[in-house]
């Protein structure tokens, strides 16, 4: 597998090469590219191998993974095929997948996935199309079937791949969050936002729970944005993003620590929303404050052992790549695209994840 | 190593919750977390018997990881 940063020239040599790309970029840049044997989504954040973080309008993240696959085919789905998506996945193979942000395919995947005929059957990897943060209520978030040129804003785009004989593929997640000592939190529904939240069984207004624990919290740093070092609560706060509100709910799934990270701004009458959903049941707790992210997740891989050769695809968080400020920042081999949303079997947040061919 | 059938009482001790253990595979983790609340909510005989053979559908499908070979030597030694 090559993983790099390209041109629009480059990226188009590739393609017309014939070469199984997968590919993210901004939506302008992606949408130049000829028809050819290639996926993308639209984000401008990157994990590189050269700079580490990155942004860039004109850049394209470019995995060229055809010596690792045996077969490829791509696919459209709507919020209403999406049940269909893992078994349409071949034996022995991968299915890679990109959902924009916002798009009814984002809520029906993020709240339906675990439920899906033949979940977990074979190994389902990809993330969430971003857009870039001064965009937020301009543009919205692509996905794009390099096969037939259609830009896509709701509704999901696949490669699916058969591997050669004797290969396995297999996803890994990194999550350097762990659970806090504080509240447990339960919610009555699912659901992408909640106006009232189960605090040790007692139900609350969430937003002013939360507003009071984030009263109670120092998270203030600062950050390089966009090469500039700023203030990051004044940065969140021009961009309409929750201020000192880094630290995402944590769930337990049978030892797996998954993620909900906090979208918008509180609001008292609107109530919390997230990246991703709660669910009904599931007990939540605030994670424990991460002062060294970059440390904590060095620790991290180390323990992982993954092997950089054997990666075909990884991803990040954009909310990791602002509160840990990595422009700039090298995530060891791991790199790839920073997306609103990462998704390794079903949707996680604030969580690298990435798929190993072995 | 073969998958124990899915009568086997490991599974539906798993799925009822009345058995825990500290396995690696991810995909096998999630479907027990939403296995196991299935259960609490519905512990009919059928629904354990059904999710029981959904948890080890999903370790034969993924008999080439390691990890799920790792998983199934920790239930069943």
């Amino acid at each position: 597998m090559k993983h790099q940063i390209s041109t629009l020239e480059e990226t188009q040599k590739l393609i017309a090469a014939e070469r199984i790309l997968l590919i993210a970029g901004d939506e302008a840049v992606l949408a130049k590219l000829p028809k050819g044997r290639w996926v993308g989504g639209s984000t401008p954040y990157f994990m590189t191998p050269g700079k580490g973080g990155m942004v860039s309008r004109d850049s394209l993240f470019v995995s060229d993974i055809t010596d690792a696959v045996a077969t490829a085919s791509i696919k459209k789905y709507t919020a209403d095929s999406l049940p269909q998506v893992y078994k349409d996945c071949p034996d022995n193979g991968f299915s890679y997948i990109i959902i924009p942000a916002l798009s009814s395919a984002h809520m029906a995947f993020a709240l339906n996935a675990p439920n899906y005929e033949s979940f977990g059957f074979n190994p389902l990897i990809g993330w969430i199309a971003a857009v870039h943060l001064d965009d937020l209520d301009k543009v919205k978030p692509k996905v794009f079937n390099g096969e037939t040129g259609e830009a896509i804003e709701d509704g999901a785009i696949v490669l699916h791949a058969a591997l050669p004989p004797g290969k396995v593929a297999e996803i890994g997640i990194i999550n350097p969050f762990q659970q806090g000592p504080g509240d447990t939190l339960t919610f009555e529904q699912d659901g992408f936002s909640a106006a009232d939240v189960l605090v040790n069984g007692q139900k609350q207004n969430f937003a002013e729970y939360m507003m009071k624990v984030a009263s109670e919290r120092d998270d203030s740093n600062e950050a390089l944005v966009e090469g500039q070092k700023r203030n990051l609560d004044e940065y969140m706060k021009e961009k309409n993003l929750v201020t000192k509100l880094q630290l995402p709910l944590v769930a337990d799934y049978y030892g797996a620590l998954v993620n909900i990270s906090f979208f918008n701004r509180i609001d008292k009458d609107k109530g919390v929303q997230f990246y991703a959903p709660v669910f009904k049941g599931v007990k939540y707790k605030l994670a424990a404050p991460l002062p060294d992210y970059v440390g904590a997740f060095a620790k991290l891989l180390d323990a992982e052992k993954v092997q950089e050769e054997n990666i075909l695809f990884s991803c990040n968080c954009v909310l990791n790549y602002l509160y840990s400020n990595l422009e700039n920042k090298k995530t060891a081999s791991f790199v790839g695209p920073v997306a609103f949303g990462e998704i390794a079997y079903q949707l996680v947040n604030q969580t690298l994840t990435y798929l190993q061919i072995k | 190593m073969e998958v124990p059938a899915a009568t086997h009482q490991a599974w539906s001790d798993i799925v009822t919750g009345k058995k825990a253990y500290t396995l690696k595979f991810l995909a096998v983790k999630i479907l027990i977390a939403r296995l196991t609340q299935s259960v609490s909510l519905d512990p009919s005989p059928d629904n354990v018997q059904a999710s029981a053979a959904q948890l080890r559908e999903l370790f034969v499908k993924n008999m080439a990881i390691p990890a799920v070979k790792e998983d199934l030597t920790t239930i069943f030694g």
